[in-house]
C-alpha cells in the first residue's frame, strides 16, 4: 500500500535531481584562482534557484567528463586547509577522515595541528527593565584544525579538496590557502653584472 | 524510650509556640520584603514539579549543558569567528520551526533539528504516528516544495516516527 507510493516518489525525485544537477559545470566545487602566488579561497556554494528540487535519500550526481589539456599543471608548494567548528568531537573525526583520504591518495602531509580556540563572550542584562547588577554571559567557542599538504599538483589538489568539501559536515567552515610555485622569468635568470664590464669598456 | 517521648513532646510544644508567635507577629507587623526578581536563571528551564510531567532529554537538560551533554538544534557556520549571515540564518530557523509546528500539528515529538550542508537545508524531525503514512508523505512533499520556493535552495525533510514521545524523566 505504502510501498508503491514510496517507489514512485523516489523515481520521480531521482529524475528531477538528474535533470537539475546536469546544469552544474565540472568545476562547481573547490574552484581556485591559479594566477596568484598565494591565494585564499573560501568554501561557499552559490545559492542556486532550485525551486523544482524534490528530495531523495541521497544527492546523486552525474560523473563529470575527464578533460585533457596541454597546458602545464600548477604546482603548489603548500595547501593549508583550516577548518572551524563549534564542536571538537566533529573536528576530530573530520581530521581523521581527511588525513586518511590524503594517505590513501598518496599526498604528502605536513603539519596537522590544532590552533588555539577563540571564545567570543557577550555580557547582557538579565532583566528586561532595571536590575543592572544582574547580568548574563553568553559565549561562542570556535575550535580550529589545520591540515597542511606539501608539494601537490593542481589536479591532485582539486580532486582532494573536492572530495573533502563534498563530505564536509554541517556546522563546519573551511578556509583553503594555496601557495603556488612559478617558474622564474627568463630576464631574472642571468645576473645583471655580467653585462656591465662590457658596457664600461665600450664607453671608455 | 521515655527520653525520646519527652523530646518529641517538647518539640511539639515548641512548634505550637512558634506558630502562635508567628500568627501573633503577622497581625502586628507586616513587612514588605523585596528581592531582585531575576536572581535565578529561567531560560529554557522547566522547573521541578510533583513528578507527573514527562520531559524529553532536550527539555530536561538546561542550556548550560549545551556542548557538554546536549547538542545543537540548529547547525550552521554563521556563528563561527569571521563568518557572516548569523541573523538571516536565525530568522530562517525561527520561520522553519513555526512552519513545521503548524503543518504537522500535534505530531511533533521533539524539537526540530535544522542542518545546513552547503546549499542544502536539512530539516530533521521526530513525529508521532498520529496520521496515516499517505498524509505524512503529502505533508512532507508539500513542506519541502514550499520551503524550497521560499528559500531558493534545496530543502530536505528527514522524518522519523515514534509511537509515543520518548520520555527521559518525570518532573
Amino acid at each position: 500500500m505504502a510501498a508503491p507510493l514510496i517507489l514512485r516518489r523516489e523515481l520521480f525525485s531521482l529524475v528531477k535531481i538528474l535533470g537539475g544537477i546536469s546544469q552544474l559545470g565540472p568545476r562547481g566545487l573547490g574552484a581556485c584562482s591559479n594566477h596568484r602566488k598565494c591565494s585564499q579561497t573560501r568554501f561557499e556554494l552559490l545559492q542556486r534557484p532550485n525551486s523544482f528540487f524534490h528530495t531523495a535519500a541521497y544527492l546523486s550526481s552525474t560523473p563529470f567528463p575527464i578533460t585533457v589539456t596541454d597546458e602545464p599543471d600548477t604546482l603548489f608548494q603548500k595547501v593549508v586547509v583550516l577548518i572551524k567548528a563549534h564542536d571538537r568531537a566533529v573536528l576530530d573525526s573530520y581530521e581523521f577522515f581527511a588525513t586518511m583520504a590524503a594517505k590513501e591518495l598518496g599526498i604528502t602531509m605536513g603539519k596537522v595541528f590544532e590552533p588555539p580556540k577563540d571564545i567570543e563572550k557577550l555580557t547582557l542584562l538579565k532583566s528586561v527593565h532595571i536590575y543592572k547588577k544582574h547580568r548574563v554571559q553568553y559565549e561562542m567557542r570556535t575550535h580550529y584544525r589545520s591540515i597542511e599538504l606539501l608539494h601537490v599538483t593542481g589536479c591532485t589538489a582539486q580532486v582532494y579538496l573536492e572530495y573533502i568539501q563534498r563530505n564536509l559536515p554541517e556546522g563546519l567552515a573551511m578556509e583553503v590557502s594555496k601557495t603556488a610555485m612559478e617558474k622564474i622569468p627568463d630576464h631574472i635568470l642571468e645576473p645583471m653584472w655580467k653585462d656591465l664590464p662590457i658596457d664600461d669598456k665600450s664607453s671608455k | 524510650m521515655a527520653t525520646s517521648l519527652s523530646s518529641t513532646g517538647s518539640a511539639r510544644l515548641l512548634t505550637a509556640l512558634a506558630r502562635s508567635s508567628l500568627l501573633y507577629s503577622s497581625f502586628q507587623s507586616r513587612s514588605f520584603h523585596a528581592t531582585a526578581v531575576c536572581c535565578k536563571n529561567r531560560a529554557a528551564r522547566i522547573r521541578i514539579g510533583k513528578g507527573d510531567k514527562p520531559l524529553t532529554y532536550e527539555q530536561a537538560l538546561h542550556p548550560h549543558h549545551i556542548a557538554h551533554r546536549k547538542g545543537w538544534l540548529s547547525q550552521h557556520t554563521s556563528n563561527l569567528k569571521g563568518e557572516q549571515g548569523a541573523a538571516e540564518r536565525t530568522v530562517e530557523d525561527v520561520f522553519i520551526r513555526k512552519f513545521m509546528f503548524g503543518t504537522f500539528h500535534g505530531c511533533l515529538a521533539n524539537e526540530v533539528v535544522i542542518k545546513r550542508r552547503g546549499n542544502v537545508l536539512v530539516v530533521c524531525a521526530l513525529m508521532l504516528q498520529k496520521m496515516t503514512p499517505q498524509r505524512f508523505y503529502f505533508f512532507i512533499g508539500y513542506s519541502e516544495a514550499l520551503l524550497s520556493h521560499f528559500y531558493k535552495c534545496p530543502v530536505k525533510l528527514e522524518i522519523q516516527t515514534l509511537q509515543e514521545k520518548a520520555v527521559y524523566k518525570y518532573v
